[in-house]
């Protein structure tokens, strides 16, 4: 067991001395969760929430499939991305291969799907009596779906921090479409894979403490902003 | 007209003709015929599930009938839901807060309205009214007790000055110095604004002081009207 123990010390050295491979990949993993995150949200809310509030046909249809895509393997994601983006596919001329940009199109398509879905059930399940609460106080068409939106706002604030997670854990996507290029793809989870792989136990518990870190400081920020929008 | 007949206080507020309201295929009300008068409270009285509940949201235009007609200060109201609900306002029996302050759940209504002139003021008033103080716009919905939730979402009603005040069950589960603001609130919207108040609710001692006129409905119909 000596070896895990020595290997969370030089991990924790690595952070504390800034080592750059380490701390590359976590600026890596920034950009990319940034950058996924907001066009997963852009699309999602809106998206869930017209699932969720209007009546359309094929509704029922669109809702199994977008539960369907909750549980895709990240590595079949990664699979039909890289046929699209690589240089034989139809957007091959867009270079998008073994960029962050290649890969933040791979984690939108996993976390498009928990957005859309938490959004709905979100908006599917507000109490009863808001809508007649609304109605009676004088709202109507877009103001009546905002407000609708709008109290239904701590579930969506879920819907995101569980695509965040989904977002940040996933090796399949980045391996595949990114490539785990030093200084360049290489994000948290690929580095502790290869890590792992090539027995460097202190560089993958190093990045390890940190994704967790991050996840930490993401859930206590969005505790402090639930606690100050729930008035 | 709808102006005209409000001014002339010619037509009944409400004229109700072979009303049927049902929840999917099952009828819960039948109403062959009735009149509203603006001329003070009315009562809906009745066992659960006489359908009190569901005429006042027929009422509050929340509620599409099956069939039959309700006409509005002698209008037709058919297709114009939206706009009537600007004229009546219903207070539900567990009344719904919004995740917001208690400014901005008494402002909502007056924003949706476009009335945002002396905006602060119409709340503090409406607050004021209920026995709030306009300090208390700041607090959190989620730290309000039932009580202080029931005045604010009656005070959110308030401050819209509607023609009609729908009440369900207003003094359930409410202690005795809330029953007695309602009736004290119910009176002065009346001087104020004209404010006619219809009332479900099962409490008849409290509604001797309230209302002149009491409906006694059954299994979804009228049973009887007593002055």
């Amino acid at each position: 067991m000596s070896y895990l123990s020595e290997g969370f010390i030089q991990g924790l050295g690595l952070i504390f001395t800034m080592n750059e491979e380490v701390w590359t990949a976590v600026i890596t993993t920034l950009k990319l969760s940034f950058l996924s995150m907001a066009v997963t949200l852009a699309l999602g809310i809106p998206g869930g929430f017209i699932l969720g509030y209007f009546s359309f046909p094929g509704r029922r249809i669109l809702r199994i499939m977008v539960d369907t895509l909750l549980s895709i393997p990240t590595v079949v994601v990664g699979l039909f991305v890289y046929a699209f983006i690589s240089n034989r596919g139809p957007l091959g001329g867009y270079g998008l291969l073994f960029s962050i940009p290649g890969m933040a199109i791979g984690q939108t398509i996993l976390a498009l799907p928990i957005v859309v879905a938490l959004t709905a059930s979100a908006v599917e399940s507000v109490d009863d009596r808001l809508r007649l609460t609304l109605l009676t106080l004088g709202a109507r068409g877009k103001r009546l779906a905002l407000s609708t939106l709008w109290e239904s706002r701590h579930q969506i604030l879920l819907a995101a921090v569980t695509a965040y997670g989904r977002v940040t854990a996933e090796v399949g996507v980045s391996m595949m479409i990114g490539g785990n290029i030093k200084w360049h793809t290489r994000t948290i989870t690929t580095a502790i894979t290869l890590e792992t792989g090539k027995g460097e136990f202190s560089t993958g518990i190093a990045l390890g403490v940190l994704l967790l870190g991050l996840s930490f400081v993401l859930n206590w920020s969005l505790a402090a902003l639930r606690r100050r929008t729930a008035s | 007209m709808m102006r005209q007949a409000q001014k002339t206080g010619t037509a009944p507020l409400y004229e109700i003709r072979d009303l049927v309201c049902a929840y999917g295929d099952e009828p819960v009300l039948h109403i062959d015929r009735l009149d509203i008068s603006s001329d003070g409270p009315t009562a809906f009285v009745g066992h659960n599930g006489s359908g009190k509940s569901t005429l006042l949201k027929a009422l509050a235009f929340l509620l599409k009938p099956a069939a039959g007609t309700i006409r509005f200060l002698g209008n037709s109201t058919e297709e114009r839901e939206g706009e009537l609900r600007r004229e009546v306002t219903l207070l539900l029996q567990e009344p719904y807060l919004l995740r917001r302050s208690v400014f901005e759940n008494v402002a909502y209504g007056l924003r949706a309205r476009g009335a945002t002139d002396r905006l602060a003021e119409r709340v503090a008033e409406a607050l004021e009214m209920v026995g709030l103080s306009p300090d208390f716009g700041k607090r959190e919905w989620f730290r309000l007790s039932g009580g202080e939730s029931r005045r604010v979402a009656l005070a959110s009603r308030l401050a819209l000055r509607t023609k009609v005040l729908l009440l369900d069950e207003p003094t359930a589960n409410v202690d005795e110095e809330n029953a007695l603001l309602m009736a004290r609130v119910i009176g002065e919207a009346r001087e104020k604004w004209g404010t006619v108040s219809l009332i479900a609710s099962h409490d008849i001692q409290w509604l001797d002081g309230v209302c002149g006129r009491r409906i006694l409905m059954r299994r979804g119909k009228i049973e009887s009207i007593s002055a």
